[in-house]
């Protein structure tokens, strides 16, 4: 397989899983910012902050104003990080290794594509219509997951999909829970109450599993169990871990590079960060320390593969 | 309402000549499409109308127009009525192909060589002298089985007498074929019982006999060589076409950035690590090709590969340099190329052309301008040309300017009333005029021409322009025996 098409598959399901994320969690804050009470999002400011490149000023006149940072973040021209941008370069991804992907892929991406560069986007959410955009965005997004998954070649191509999806979703699990332990100082004998947790959780789709598994009160340390280790949850970092391991091999498997023995320490060593730890490491080294320390193992391993496969330019 | 009155109320300009009508009756290939055509109710048309642009729409069977800056994505307009040729005409034609490709592959190997042909001054030197296309660069390059033009479109014209005369030859990157294989599936969906009860000739082969060709030319001697189609990426308004052969060859579809030469050698770099590439099937111009040859600011090509070029390495389908052979005002010379290679007289003959650096040619054509076509000798798509019958006074003027101030950079040609055929336009039957692109593959063994080819429409009333950057459309093209 040419890199570039390697590197195209890879940007094109990155690029989706972000979209994927950011819907999710502009649906959950969206919700919450309906309910005035103590938990109640004061400010768009925390997710402007993390998935846009929003100057101080912008982030004065948008961060109070619900319809404008919506619109900002999902369909604005101007901001490069907004979904309009995010699904623009998954198009041309996709377009650039159309002979790659399957013809369902391909009229998928564009729907969402399609849908989001539309204009009228613009006047829906400034009404009672935004969730009912929210909701029907999420949905193409996760349609577009369905027929990845059921038309899609379980060949190289498949694989390096795979790779780009779940190192962008651990990306985001870290991003989004590192804010919340921010809040908190990272204090894991904070005693915020499951209203507070339960954004995080709904963020990342969470939150039934989170009632159903853990029945005593030490949210905090309940959250941090279920966002690192938990293995059923599948935006949890060793979730994510396990699927990149498991691609990473067939990658390895089909295309023996020289760097193959590199690669696999680089990753074994991350992924032992998780698979060998647990809350009393976290406590121990402190969760701020914890979660730098995966992210920049993430980062490393994520610069070793694409140095391996994709360095064509 | 049925097919029989929109039928009646058919007739073609007079002077024309038409395809399917004849003396106020129907052509035989034309009589079992009109027997079809009658008994369809005006209703199921527009249904079978409809049915082809969502086929196409939904394919993504589009290509790019800019305008203002912003590429908008359209569908190539598809008009559902064929176009018909009959078995014996279509054997001229073949004929007429092969024997002027023939010629003109001698002419490319020549004036890249001995230049014998400007020596006995039968194509005067000063003509490709002045030819920008002429490149310097490949002279003394030997090609693989002296074959320069692999991929031809012979743009075909029929006149008001029923002649076909050769309008262009498209000897670098001719696009288009990809419409002429999609128009045919999209036929058989529209008139299934059609296509086989006359019994019309295939050509969805053309994919396989262009990769049999493609692997044939390879240097190196190994069981599977490599061969891939060059793009320059995903803003090329022929991107479609470059895509849907790379996937109906399945080869790969690399654009510049996937190649890089070594020590003379062209590689691809995979997840695997570099592949040696034997053949290019490059969708590029000759002056993006390579920076360190050609235009230096070429971001779509390959540094080095004309180095590789050079040392027989690599294959590249069409060869460098070909411009010179399909430059307009070297085209007037193609039946004396026929004539001085192979002692032949040629059997489709060219449109009358006159070169606007000769005096008298010059007002002989501006006295009878009303009648005239002036064209850039080095520019195509339908840009840069003069219909003189529609022209106001103030562009003939402006045109007559920019002629004195650089002759050889224009010719002229007598405008020719091209034949028509009836298009579903509006919900009735429509005269447009029409021409033919049948493409031919040279290989090793021998020419082959796909039997057809793509028809162009020019869609609206009385023109004669049939590019689709000019409003132009397409039909699926019948060779039919008699």
């Amino acid at each position: 397989m040419l890199s570039r098409i390697a590197d195209s598959l890879y940007w094109l399901d990155r690029y989706m899983e972000r979209t994927d994320g950011v819907l999710r969690i502009l649906r959950t804050e969206y919700v919450l910012s309906l309910d005035k009470g103590n938990n109640s999002m004061p400010s768009w400011r925390p997710v402007l902050k993390t998935f846009t490149q929003a100057d101080e000023g912008q982030m004065a006149t948008l961060e109070f104003d619900t319809a404008k940072s919506l619109q900002f973040i999902i369909a604005d021209a101007e901001n490069t990080n907004s979904l309009r941008a995010l699904l623009t370069r998954a198009r041309e991804n996709a377009r650039g290794a159309q002979d790659h992907i399957t013809k369902e892929v391909w009229e998928q991406v564009n729907h969402v594509y399609h849908t989001v560069i539309n204009p009228v986007i613009e006047e829906k959410l400034k009404g009672h219509e935004a969730l009912a955009l929210l909701d029907s965005m999420t949905e193409m997004v996760t349609l577009y997951k369905g027929v990845t998954g059921s038309t899609m070649p379980r060949s190289m191509g498949w694989n390096f999909m795979n790779l780009g999806k779940y190192i962008e979703r651990a990306m985001i699990t870290l991003e989004v829970t590192n804010r919340y332990f921010n809040e908190i100082n990272f204090n894991l004998q904070d005693t915020k109450d499951i209203l507070y947790w339960r954004q995080l959780l709904l963020s990342l789709s969470g939150y039934e599993l989170h009632l159903k598994t853990y029945r005593n009160t030490q949210y905090t340390l309940n959250v941090a169990e279920q966002v690192f280790f938990n293995r059923q949850f599948t935006r949890s970092i060793r979730y994510s871990l396990d699927k990149i391991g498991h691609y990473l091999d067939d990658v390895i498997d089909m295309n023996n590079p020289a760097e193959k023995e590199l690669l696999k320490r680089e990753f074994g060593r991350l992924r032992c960060k998780i698979k060998y730890a647990d809350l009393d490491q976290i406590k121990q080294q402190s969760p701020e320390k914890f979660i730098a320390d995966i992210r920049l193992n993430l980062l490393q391993f994520n610069k070793l593969l694409t140095q391996v496969f994709f360095s064509y330019a | 309402m049925t097919g029989e009155a929109l039928l009646q109320a058919y007739f073609s300009t007079p002077g024309n000549w038409d395809e399917m009508v004849q003396d106020g009756g129907f052509r035989p290939e034309y009589r079992h499409v009109a027997e079809t055509l009658r008994h369809l109710q005006i209703e199921s048309l527009h249904q079978k109308d409809k049915l082809a642009s969502d086929l196409f729409m939904n394919q993504g069977i589009t290509f790019t127009v800019y305008s203002d800056n912003a590429g908008i994505e359209r569908i190539f307009p598809f008009d559902i009525i064929p176009r018909i040729i009959k078995a014996a005409e279509w054997d001229h034609i073949e004929a007429g192909i092969r024997q002027r490709l023939k010629a003109l592959n001698l002419f490319l190997k020549d004036i890249y060589s001995d230049q014998q042909i400007l020596k006995d001054q039968v194509v005067p030197s000063e003509l490709i002298a002045s030819c920008p296309q002429y490149t310097r660069e490949v002279h003394g390059i030997k090609v693989a089985h002296d074959i320069f033009v692999h991929i031809a479109g012979i743009d075909l014209i029929r006149g008001a007498d029923g002649q076909f005369y050769v309008l262009e030859d498209n000897l670098r990157t001719p696009s288009g074929v990809s419409y002429m294989l999609e128009n045919r599936e999209v036929t058989k969906r529209l008139f299934p019982d059609l296509l086989s009860a006359n019994k019309v000739r295939m050509v969805s082969n053309y994919p396989l006999l262009l990769h049999q060709n493609l692997i044939s030319l390879a240097t190196r001697q190994i069981a599977q060589p490599v061969v891939v189609i060059l793009t320059p990426g995903i803003f090329n308004s022929a991107y479609y076409e470059h895509t849907f052969l790379a996937r109906q060859m399945g080869i790969p579809l690399v654009e510049g950035r996937d190649l890089m030469v070594d020590n003379h050698k062209v590689y691809m770099k995979t997840t695997q690590g570099l592949q040696q590439v034997d053949v290019i099937y490059r969708r590029i111009d000759d002056e993006f090709l390579d920076p360190l040859v050609f235009r230096a600011d070429s971001a779509l090509g390959v540094p080095g590969l004309m180095s590789a070029y050079r040392k027989g390495n690599v294959v590249l389908v069409n060869a460098v340099g070909n411009g010179v052979a399909d430059d307009k005002a070297i085209y007037a010379y193609v039946p004396a190329m026929i004539k001085y290679y192979l002692n032949e007289e040629a059997i489709l003959p060219n449109v009358p052309t006159y070169h606007m650096h000769e005096k008298d040619a010059f007002h002989h054509v501006f006295e009878n301008i009303s009648s005239m076509v002036l064209k850039r000798t080095n520019q195509s798509g339908g840009y840069g040309m003069l219909m003189g019958h529609k022209a106001e006074q103030e562009e003939i003027e402006d045109f007559r300017q920019q002629v004195t101030e650089d002759p050889r950079n224009f010719i002229a040609q007598p405008i020719i009333r091209l034949s028509t055929v009836p298009c579903f336009l509006d919900g009735g039957f429509k005269s447009r005029h029409v021409d033919l692109r049948p493409f031919a593959l040279c290989g090793p063994d021998g020419i082959q021409i796909v039997p057809g080819g793509l028809t162009r429409v020019a869609l609206k009333e009385g023109s004669l322009v049939v590019n689709s950057s000019q409003g132009g459309g397409s039909k699926d093209t019948w060779i039919v025996d008699n």
